[in-house]
């Protein structure tokens, strides 16, 4: 059961107690968003959970093996799309499958066989700088998706896209992910991205980071990608909007 | 952007050259200036045409000698930046060295190498390797060590191997530092053989520089200059050749 559990995550950085105690977590196929004021140590907290980074205090249980400071369980992916502009977007997308120990061309078929299905089929060719930011996504996203792919960690995938483009992307994004149905936690300091795309959301608060409002979302990721009318989104909002502060 | 220079700036720099080769010929010729202080544009052309043969045979040992150089330099580049770009320890150590060591004027350790290796082609190789190997290993060092940080995180938390993180992610991102290094070191080259050369040769630019400065024919030195100049530019160009097709990609601009 691809399942997240942080438990009583703590991290000192720079002699700043950044997070407090972080328990969070995430069942299967949990769609769960992170908001929080920038600074206040998502990010750590990814980097935590990833296993790229230790905690001072607390563990981290994935399919309830402890993997506290392990990396490899889970793909994470960041706002930069970190795509390498010497290789093309097949090559890009297949590295997890070539450090998996594939060989070059079996683990570009096996790409390929993704393309359509996250709206890049017609661009394997094409360089990253070649293509524009939504695009660069959506193979940044393809490549997190190869190297897990029952448990996503993506850290504001989409704020440095214009509002148009990051508009379609989070309707993209719903699409794909009703077919292939990860657990994510997805980092972002857009209420209504959060309210638009996760099952449920925690609040962070300021430093010391201890999590502030946990929510249930009861209207998460509509077919239609319109505004949401129903009344208690504005109450959920305003509920959000507080914790924040805002 | 390389693509919007009009042709307008690019006549320009070779009208004011053409401009100057004029003057230059104009004011020999007014003057009355005997060959032997300062020929004219046309007669070092001319001089360069009667003795092509010989230039061109002193031009292939210079020639042979910049590129055995250069590629020494290249490989050694290579070894030491890959070490001292994974043991930090290695690059504590050499780094200040290598910057020091470029404080010492080449053209006084030459003359040692040809006490040491004789006449020879190989002391004019080593200078060469002198020359061209710090502007080289500079670049691609620099370059390796500006690698965003964040590659480097995805690429752990992918499990990948310290060599696939550097084959993969550091050495091609570093290429475009690399070969800026490599072009500088191109026409370096070239310098850096003429002047071993000079120091005692059977054969090259710089010996003929010399022989024909020792009996006052000017006209045959600027020849050599001419053809040095030629090399230069031709090694300079086929490093950017090469270029692009090492690194196709490094032509797309960030959109
Ligand atoms: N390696 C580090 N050393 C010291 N301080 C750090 C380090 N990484 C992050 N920080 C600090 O920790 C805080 C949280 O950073 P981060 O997790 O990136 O925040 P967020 O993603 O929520 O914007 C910031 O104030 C940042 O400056
Ligand atoms: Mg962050």
């Amino acid at each position: 059961m691809p399942e997240i559990v942080v438990e009583g995550i703590s991290k000192t950085l720079g002699g700043l107690l950044t997070l407090g105690e972080i328990n969070v977590n995430a069942a299967d196929k949990d769609f769960v968003g992170i908001l929080g004021p920038s600074g206040c140590g998502k990010s750590t907290l990814f980097n935590i959970i990833s296993g790229l980074m230790r905690p001072d205090q607390g563990c981290v249980f994935i399919d309830g093996h402890d993997v506290t400071g392990k990396t490899g369980r889970v793909s994470y992916m960041r706002q930069k799309d970190l795509l390498l502009p010497s290789l093309n977007i097949l090559e890009n997308v297949s590295i997890p499958l070539v450090l998996k120990g594939l060989p070059r061309k079996k683990a570009c078929d096996q790409a390929l066989e993704h393309f359509k299905q996250f709206g890049l089929a017609g661009f394997e060719k094409y360089y990253p700088r070649q293509l524009s930011g939504g695009m660069r996504q959506r193979a940044a996203m393809l490549r997190t998706y190869l190297f897990s792919s029952d448990i996503l960690l993506l850290d504001e995938p989409f704020a440095s896209l214009d509002a148009i483009t990051k508009r379609k992307m989070q309707s993209w994004l719903i699409d794909v992910f009703n077919q292939i149905n990860p657990t994510v936690m997805f980092i972002t300091h857009d209420v209504d991205e959060a309210l638009y795309l996760c099952d449920r959301i925690y609040v962070l608060s300021e430093c010391p980071t201890v999590v502030k409002l946990e929510i249930k979302i009861p209207f998460c990721r509509p077919s239609h990608g319109r505004t949401i009318v129903d009344p208690v989104y504005g109450v959920i909002r305003d509920a959000v909007m507080e914790a924040l502060a805002i | 952007m390389k693509k919007y220079i009009n042709t307008a700036d690019r006549i320009v720099p070779v009208v004011f050259i053409l401009i100057l080769l004029v003057l230059w010929e104009y004011l020999v010729k007014l003057k009355s200036i005997p060959d032997w202080i300062l020929p004219g544009p046309l007669q070092i052309v001319r001089t360069l045409a009667e003795n092509a043969p010989l230039i061109a045979r002193h031009a292939q040992s210079t020639l042979l000698e910049c590129l055995a150089g250069f590629i020494v330099a290249i490989v050694f580049s290579f070894v030491v930046a890959f070490l001292m770009d994974e043991i930090a320890l290695f690059k504590n150590a050499v780094y200040p060295l290598i910057v020091a060591s470029q404080t010492i004027p080449i053209i006084s350790v030459a003359p040692l190498f040809i006490i040491w290796f004789g006449y020879g082609m190989l002391p004019k190789i080593i200078v060469v390797v002198l020359v061209c190997f710090f502007p080289i290993a500079i670049s691609l060092l620099g370059g390796l060590a500006a690698v965003d940080s964040d590659y480097l995180e995805l690429f752990r938390s992918m499990q990948a191997k310290r060599l696939h993180v550097f084959r993969m992610v550091k050495l091609p991102l570093a290429m475009p530092a690399f070969f800026s290094g490599l072009r500088i070191s191109a026409a370096y080259s070239v310098m850096g053989a003429v002047i071993g050369e000079w120091l005692g040769a059977k054969q090259g630019l710089g010996t003929y520089m010399t022989l024909s400065q020792r009996s006052f024919q000017v006209d045959r030195v600027f020849a050599a200059i001419l053809a040095v100049t030629v090399l230069s530019a031709a090694l300079f160009a086929l490093v950017s050749f090469i270029e692009r097709i090492v690194i196709p990609w490094n032509r797309f601009t960030e959109k």
